[in-house]
């Protein structure tokens, strides 16, 4: 019946995707909220969000399809080669975000039940001003249900978000992407490898905050001190020094010594997902770009990973903390 | 071997967080000052009206403290007993290092065990620093090292002989009355009738041609005196401090469950709140305003507060010696019929101007009176440490040791002039010392 016009606007969207739970998405997310624009990658697997700051950290924060309840991604069909992927768009994150927790995810059940029932009533279901029932969809786990889709490149990501009979719908606007590269770390040349638990890193950074530090210098070693933090200030300085107890550092892979500094700021600027990530693993290459992998326990069960690549501060002969703002692109390969 | 090294458990590492948090109310510096025997831990306000000190008990307060004086260098304070170490330090620092690890207990599997502090001052190595370890549970460290600045400390002297009025009260007590005072007033106005205390917190009315600057604001809390735990309190005295100093205080002594203490003459003579609670003891001097000076709006003459104020003060003084002998006589009469004034205006030389004296005390709308008089007074009550002059020594040893003999010292003879800093102490008829005497010799009166 339907036209071809209708056809047209109806062919099978580039993608498509349902979340029961849009505060996974928004928590996974909020992780790499350290710039407002981010990257979208879609792929069979999943999302693909990455932010990037002064091209000398990035945050990937990784949505895998199984945390959708539904998961379709239909490349067009005459470039349905097996490694095909749509060019990544950029959207701004933080609008993203605000959607995501439009109707409230930090709680507000007040927030409509209070309204006149104009509201409710869009979605066809019936309005339920009362006082929250036995089946409601906060009860049920079934708030903030979530639809995703992105109908073809340049068109916009369009959100829809169900909660108690209210529907927001929010079309983001793509953007083109601006870099392409991510910040390479040689899997093959990995320097050294700690996994701990981390919350003991979110301690750490929080601690060397108290110098109000330009860089964090991170330093393993096979002997003791085994793996160290420090930073200094005008205040003074500190270190934050880890044993080699299997209880505190999981896996302790260093061959040898390394020595590394950072902008203190950017790896402050993971600490959200330090703080809620039960899991991290730190690897860094030879070269020193430094890899934190997070691994987040997601509401509902199942982890999810987020990662943060940094590149080192090129070491030099007796370099001071005034130098610690030289151009930091040239650092980049 | 460092000049001072001493250990705290996690309960002193909380104390010490508690003491730097009150501090940090006072001054954005903390002074720190280690002894043979203990630790002082001191802050002074800008204006200098308000001097807040914590002197930390070697046994008591520390698992371990080591106080090698022969490292310690600069202080000019020749040999053995009188050798201390004197620094300096942002209190932000110091807040962020001891910052609120009661916390990490209950959440945190890395939580601090212990902390170990030392003063690293040897030529060949970085100098100026103190650095403290945290010791935290598998085998987590967490070290700082803070830079701070030798300097000389200054110690606000206190008379205690010349404080005729006293009374104590649980801090927890005080607390729950600062909960009512507004959080905009700014003068605490402490006065006691009939055997009753009020506590008057306010706010004056300031304007500006037609513009309300502040809106007046007055909260008045009154209590029977059967409700401290000690009152001797001079009937009608009005005597005022700042809320701000006063809350600070109140909060800090309740987190040690303490009872304070508070020792005052009358307005214009420092007031000292005290307590001491786990090894802790706790001292604050403030700085009173108040209304004897009368109706005058600008600083009354240096000549005129001495004419009046320090013969009422000597009167004191030679009575007694202790600070508590003194019985305020009024303390258990009825409130005198009508007498609007305080009771010193029975001194005949006063030249205050009479005037009635209701909470709060009007007359104090001055803001210069929250200061110390920039004149004479200054060196005489905010002693500054000459460490050439054994003298201040002895002068804060006697606050620091609530020592009756040297707490007979009057600072407040008209006759001591401004200089040398201690001159009350070498005139002082009571005294049994010499200002000559060696130092050794003192310390031996006191048997430390």
């Amino acid at each position: 019946m339907a036209s071809a016009n209708d056809n047209a606007d109806n062919a099978a969207p580039l993608f498509t995707a349902v979340s029961g739970s849009a505060r996974q998405l928004f928590q996974l997310l909020r992780c790499i909220n350290f710039v407002s624009k981010s990257h979208v990658q879609i792929t069979k697997e999943g999302l693909r969000f990455t932010t990037e700051e002064s091209q000398v950290m990035q945050g990937i924060a990784f949505l895998d399809k199984a945390l959708f309840t539904a998961y379709t991604y239909s490349p067009p069909a005459h470039e349905d080669t097996e490694d095909f992927e749509p060019a990544p768009f950029q959207i701004s994150l933080s609008s993203l975000l605000e959607t995501l927790q439009i109707l409230g995810i930090n709680e507000s059940k007040d927030r409509w039940s209070n309204r006149d029932s104009n509201y409710n009533g869009i979605n066809g279901f019936s309005s339920r001003g009362g006082p929250t029932g036995a089946f409601d969809n906060r009860i049920l786990g079934m708030n903030g249900i979530c639809r995703l889709s992105y109908a073809a490149a340049g068109e916009p990501l369009c959100i829809i978000l169900e909660e108690t009979g209210v529907t927001t719908t929010c079309n983001l606007v793509t953007y083109e992407p601006e870099f392409q590269e991510e910040i390479p770390l040689q899997k093959d040349a990995i320097a050294q490898k700690i996994i701990m638990r981390a919350s003991w890193l979110h301690d750490a950074i929080n601690e060397l905050s108290s110098t109000s530090p330009t860089r964090l210098t991170i330093v393993s070693s096979p002997t003791a001190p085994y793996f160290t933090l420090s930073s200094s200030g005008p205040l003074g300085s500190a270190t934050v020094e880890f044993s080699k107890d299997p209880q505190l550092l999981e896996t302790f892979q260093v061959p040898r010594r390394t020595v590394n500094t950072y902008k203190y700021s950017l790896i402050k600027g993971a600490s959200r997902a330090m703080a809620i990530a039960s899991k991290v693993s730190i690897r860094n290459d030879e070269q020193g770009v430094l890899s934190l992998q997070f691994m987040i326990e997601v509401e509902g069960g199942g982890f999810s990973f987020v990662d943060f690549r940094f590149v080192p501060f090129i070491p030099e002969e007796g370099e001071g903390e005034e130098e610690s703002e030289v151009g930091e692109a040239e650092r980049f390969e | 071997m460092h000049t001072l090294s001493f250990s705290l458990t996690l309960e002193g590492v909380v104390r010490i967080h508690d003491g730097v948090l009150c501090l940090a109310k006072f001054s954005e510096v903390v002074s720190l000052e280690a002894r043979k025997d203990k630790l002082i831990l001191t802050a002074l306000n800008s204006s200098k009206s308000a001097y807040a000190s914590f002197s930390l008990d070697k046994t008591v307060f520390f698992e371990k403290y080591n106080f090698n004086a022969s490292q310690a260098k600069s202080q000019q304070s020749t040999e053995d007993t009188g050798a201390r170490f004197t620094c300096q330090l942002y209190n932000k620092a110091l807040l962020s290092v001891f910052k609120g690890r009661l916390g990490d207990v209950r959440d945190k599997d890395t939580a601090v065990e212990r902390c170990e502090c030392n003063i690293q001052d040897q030529p060949d190595k970085t100098e100026c620093r103190l650095i403290v370890k945290m010791l935290c549970r598998h085998g987590v460290t967490k070290t700082y090292k803070l830079t701070y600045e030798s300097v000389e400390v200054m110690h606000a002297l206190f008379n205690k002989s010349a404080a005729k009025n006293t009374w104590t009260i649980g801090a927890s007590t005080l607390r729950s009355f600062a909960e009512y005072f507004g959080t905009k007033t700014e003068q605490l106005d402490i006065s006691s009738e009939g055997g009753r205390a009020t506590f008057t917190s306010y706010t004056e009315k300031i304007m500006n041609g037609r513009d309300v600057l502040k809106q007046p604001l007055q909260t008045s809390i009154t209590v029977d005196s059967l409700d401290f735990e000690d009152f001797k309190v001079e009937d009608q005295l009005h005597i005022g401090i700042s809320v701000k100093d006063f809350k600070a205080i109140v909060t800090h002594a309740e987190t040690l469950k303490a009872s304070i203490t508070a020792l005052y003459s009358f307005p214009t003579r420092p007031m000292q709140l005290s307590y001491h609670e786990h090894g802790m003891q706790c001292e604050f001097t403030l700085m009173t305003i108040g209304d004897y000076r009368g109706n005058s709006v600008t600083p009354a003459p240096a000549a005129v507060r001495q004419g009046s104020a320090a013969p009422a003060e000597r009167a004191t003084s030679r009575q007694s010696t202790v600070q508590t002998a003194v019985q305020p006589k009024t303390t258990t009469m009825p409130p005198p019929s009508q007498s609007l004034s305080r009771s010193f205006t029975r001194e005949p030389q006063s030249q205050r101007t009479q005037r009635p004296s209701p909470p709060p005390p009007k007359a104090s709308l001055d803001p210069q009176s929250l200061f110390l008089p920039a004149d004479e007074d200054d060196d005489r009550i905010w002693g500054e440490r000459i460490y050439d002059n054994e003298q201040d020594t002895l002068g804060w040893d006697a606050s620091a040791n609530n020592d009756p003999i040297l707490g007979g010292r009057r600072s407040d003879q008209e006759s001591s002039s401004r200089l040398p800093p201690y001159p009350a102490w070498q005139e002082d008829p009571n005294s049994r010392i010499a200002p000559t005497q060696k130092i050794a010799e003192i310390r031996g009166l006191f048997g430390d």
